[in-house]
């Protein structure tokens, strides 16, 4: 027997190792892309129903009589103030279904406007006054958030009554009731209500507070790099200093927040869940990170492209300024958004420096009390009533967003501004 | 001479480098061997008016042109192939001219077989050639201690050949001197007496291109180009570089 | 004997050992650059022993040897190249024109503008071949405004002999220029800068032989105005364009000589050994 017979008989064994060893692969990444697929198939299942709100049509009486004003009362604002909205919206759903006359079943018949649409009612006749005394008002206000569910979802759940089953039914014949898109998710802040409730606030403190991880980690992260990588002699201290920062790149992110409360908060007395402290507790954790990738960019630069600009007689600095750190800086960035990315996403830090509060108001800056997206969707998980599954998921739609749009970034930087060379 | 300075032809990295330095040099020391054969037998026909002898020095020369065409094929391609350095491309070109002289060398001994026949047609005795003989053994020594020296690298031999050229002058001169008495003393030997001299000037040629090629020994070795030099200049350059 | 020695095969050793000094005429009147008992040491590793070198003014000197004798880093310890090696030292006296490159007084940034170097690979910056040629005269503020730098860019290149074939296309970036015009760019880039002295490292070990023949034209067109030491590990290159070549083996300076002379009859046996190719 030859070589080559001995190779052949071999051959088979080796192709069939090489098929099999595909197909284990293959497999791999379908389990991965299968669990992938089922995690967003279920988020965004979950989601939809939140980016849709039921709303009842009301007819509002807007007689001066109905609204308890005094013919000759001018229509200031404290008096547009001082009218019972929650009145009138009652008011109106009595004349709505007139056969129901007992005390309980009034009350489930109020329950099916939100408790929030009395303060939508108020915003339109204060932005309206010329309206008071006209006929009545047919608008479409904000269902309570367990008909909206039961409507929306077509499912009865203990939250609701036959009652209000039947008065749904009725609203659903004479077309009173109809679903419309949901603003209110992206308009409003946190509340108890799942209806009146939206990210406005957590995507503005998550805003408030990268952008202070931004301002504060880029230029430390890379300054730092570029000294450590290009100027810093190579000793131990340096050595040391490189150890560490690598090893902080892997310390649990709670014990940032830890470290934050301890200093920020505690030492250096800034308020508690503004955006300015998770910016910096936020930068902590993201410093190492962009060190490491801006590092790892700086390194990669061809040697051969500072001998030449060292060679031309351009100063050390200036080789690093000229050359290097324009070559350096698709990797810097990419890192760097990373970096981003991973505090966008970050929980557990903000949570120990009382991001975690229940903040209604929008903030307006980095030293209002705030929450963040990852953090809302923890607070909402939490939440009971049903509705806010719903937000939850779609909130976690809307992270997700962000984060895919930051990485496609990322890649596009890299794609971009990479140079061959 | 101290011999390490002798270059050392094998040691190549490329084995096949060797060879071919080793082929060529055997090519070209079998080449001497003939034509030291042709020259040899050309003084014999001479001395013994051996007609076959004679002819067949005079058919034997185109072995000798054909390998010189052989050798000087494959220098071209060594050169062309691995542009030799240093003392390689020195052996090559030593070669090269060492086996033009030893081509000439085998003219010679072919002109002296044709002389003998051509003597031997007109019925001329061997006898008027005796003078030649002191002449066509010294030159005959002297071609034999030069490829010798080629053969060794041997400077010292190269040299001590060299200096043999002044006897062969003076014998030559010697030589003609005599022809030129007997011829005036009776025109009628003018004829064998300028058909000696011719053999007596061929082989005073093949003692000159031995010479040469003594000269190629020391330029291969020592990389100094001694020709056209006073023997006594050129030992005293020799000490220098050594 | 340094230690290092030691741990060498016994072969290695009598190779070094053979070598007692530089023979040939390594040192010459009224030299442009001047090299006296140059040590250059990585760390405890010593890569170059006790080396006298003088380069003479407008000439073409070759540096050959086997790899890793130690012809890049004595050649970038004349320009002082080795600096941003942590870990490297220079010992010994160092002159150009004279002057101790290795004193204080001495500027590296501007002797690196004295005495400019040429890569082995060809590094055109990722910039336009323009901006490649005019960065050196910009960094030290040769031209006064746009019309003196486009001078001097255009001269450079032409000088490369690079000029007649990117003129249309300046603003195109160099890398994407083939491995011998980049080759070219590269001296163009150094000439721009006026050196006075030139070191080339493997100049031409990437390219054909077409480039490498425009380069050997250009070395020797250069050698007017410059003065130029070139590493090369071909023979047949140094043989050409060099007017002194200098053997280096095992970080020693074996010999120094004509060209001619180096080539035709070396003196010493391992450059001789070297140079046809033999074992040591
Ligand atoms: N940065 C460095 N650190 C430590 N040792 C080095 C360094 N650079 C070179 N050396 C050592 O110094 C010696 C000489 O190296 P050098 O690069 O000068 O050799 P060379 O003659 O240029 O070789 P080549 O022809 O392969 O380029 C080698 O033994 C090498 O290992
Ligand atoms: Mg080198």
């Amino acid at each position: 027997m030859n070589n080559t017979e001995i190779v052949k008989q071999s051959l088979k064994r080796r192709y069939a190792k090489e098929k099999r060893f595909q197909l284990y692969g293959k497999l791999a990444v379908l389990t991965g892309f299968v669990f992938l697929a089922l995690l967003l198939l279920d988020i965004v299942t979950k989601a939809i129903p939140a980016f849709e709100t039921t709303e009842v049509q009301l007819t509002i009486p807007l007689d001066r009589n109905s609204l308890e004003i005094a013919e000759d009362a001018t229509l200031d604002e404290e008096t547009l103030r001082a009218i019972n909205y929650g009145g009138l919206i009652k008011k109106s759903l009595r004349n709505m279904f007139p056969e129901v006359r007992k005390r309980k079943d009034k009350k489930e018949l109020y329950s099916l406007a939100s408790s929030g649409a009395e303060f939508d009612l108020r915003d339109k006749i204060i932005a309206n006054p010329e309206l008071i005394g006209g006929e009545p008002l047919t608008l479409w206000l904000k269902a309570d958030d367990d008909i909206d569910t039961y409507y929306k979802l077509q499912k009865v759940t203990s939250r609701i009554s036959e009652k209000q089953i039947a008065f749904v039914q009725t609203l659903q014949d004479n077309g009173q009731i109809r679903t419309s898109f949901n603003t209110t998710f992206f308009t409003a802040s946190d509340s108890r209500e799942p209806e009146q409730a939206g990210i406005r606030g957590a995507l503005l403190g998550s805003f408030w507070t990268l952008l202070v991880t931004l301002l504060l980690s880029m230029p430390v992260g890379i300054a730092a790099a570029v000294y450590l990588e290009e100027f810093a002699p190579k000793n131990r201290f340096t050595d040391f200093i490189e150890i560490n920062i690598n090893n902080l790149a892997a310390v649990p992110s709670i014990v940032f927040g830890l470290l934050g409360l301890a200093v920020f908060i505690n030492f250096f007395g800034l308020p508690r869940s503004a955006p300015l402290v998770g910016g910096l507790v936020l930068s902590l954790m993201t410093l190492p990170t962009i060190i490491i990738s801006s590092r790892a960019a700086l390194k990669s630069v061809p040697p051969s492209i500072k001998e030449a600009a060292l060679g031309l007689g351009a100063s050390h600095m200036q080789t690093v300024f000229h050359h290097v750190l324009p070559l350096a800086m698709p990797g810097i960035l990419t890192g760097a958004i990373i970096g981003m990315a991973q505090a966008l996403g970050e929980t557990a830090p903000l949570l120990m420096i009382g991001m975690v509060a229940f903040i209604v108001d929008v903030p307006g800056g980095m030293l209002d009390s705030a929450t963040v997206l990852p953090v809302q969707i923890y607070l909402w998980s939490d939440s009971p009533e049903r509705a806010f599954t719903a937000l939850t998921a779609a909130t976690i739609l809307v992270l997700l967003g962000f984060l895919v749009v930051m990485n496609a970034i990322a890649i596009y930087l890299r794609k971009h501004f990479e140079r061959r060379w | 001479m101290n011999d390490d300075h002798a270059p050392h032809i094998s040691g190549h990295i490329s084995k096949r480098f060797d060879s071919e330095l080793e082929d060529i040099r055997n090519k070209v020391l079998s080449m001497g061997g003939l034509v030291e054969t042709q020259v040899k037998d050309g003084i014999r026909a001479l001395m013994t008016s051996d007609s076959a002898v004679a002819e067949r020095v005079g058919n034997d020369d185109y072995k000798i042109n054909a390998m010189e065409v052989e050798i000087d094929e494959e220098c071209v391609q060594i050169l062309a192939r691995r542009q030799p350095a240093a003392s390689d491309l020195r052996l090559l070109v030593a070669i090269l001219k060492t086996i033009t002289d030893l081509e000439r060398i085998g003219d010679q001994a072919e002109k002296l077989g044709r002389f003998e026949l051509e003597l031997i047609d007109e019925g001329s005795s061997s006898k008027e050639f005796v003078k030649l003989e002191h002449l066509g053994e010294l030159v005959s020594r002297m071609l034999n201690r030069a490829l010798d020296a080629f053969a060794r690298m041997d400077v010292d031999v190269a040299l001590k050949t060299i200096k043999k050229d002044e006897k062969v002058d003076k014998e030559f001169e010697s030589l003609m001197r005599q022809l030129i008495t007997i011829m005036m003393e009776d025109p009628r030997t003018i004829k064998q007496a300028l058909r000696v001299s011719w053999c007596a000037r061929a082989l005073e040629r093949i003692g000159d291109h031995s010479i040469n090629i003594c000269e190629y020994v020391v330029y291969l070795v020592h990389g100094k180009d001694v020709r056209h030099i006073a023997y006594d200049d050129l030992k005293d350059q020799i000490r220098d570089i050594v | 004997m340094p230690e290092d020695a030691v741990n060498k095969t016994p072969d290695a050793m009598t190779d070094f050992e053979k070598i007692e000094g530089t023979i040939g005429e390594n040192l010459i009147h009224n030299p442009k650059f001047s090299t006296r008992n140059v040590d250059v040491f990585y760390d405890e590793k010593q890569a170059i022993f006790n080396a006298s070198l003088d380069i003479g003014h407008n000439e073409v000197i070759a540096l050959i040897g086997p790899s890793g004798c130690g012809k890049s880093t004595y050649l970038r310890s004349l320009n002082r190249m080795n600096d941003t090696i942590p870990s490297c030292r220079v010992t010994g006296d160092l002159t150009l024109d004279g002057e101790n490159i290795y004193s204080k007084k001495m500027d590296p940034v501007l002797l690196r503008a004295r005495v400019g170097m040429v890569f082995q690979k060809p590094n055109p910056f990722p910039k336009s071949i323009y901006d490649n040629v005019a960065y050196g005269p910009r960094l030290h503020g040769l031209a006064r405004n746009n019309a003196e730098m486009d001078e001097i860019v255009i001269t450079s290149l032409q000088r490369a002999g690079l000029y007649e074939e990117v003129k249309d296309r300046l603003n195109e970036p160099g890398t994407g220029l083939s491995g011998g015009q980049q080759q070219r760019l590269c001296i163009a880039r150094t000439i721009a800068v006026s050196p006075e002295v030139i070191l080339m490292d493997e100049p031409a070990s990437a390219l054909d032989p077409i480039a490498t023949a425009i380069i050997e034209e250009l070395i020797d067109e250069l050698r007017e105005n410059y003065t130029i030491a070139i590493v090369t590990h071909s023979m047949q290159q140094a043989a050409r364009v060099s007017q002194r070549t200098a053997y280096f083996h095992l970080g020693k300076l074996v010999e120094v000589g004509e060209t001619n002379q180096i080539f035709t009859n070396p003196r010493h046996e391992l450059t001789e050994n070297y140079i046809t190719g033999k074992f040591g």
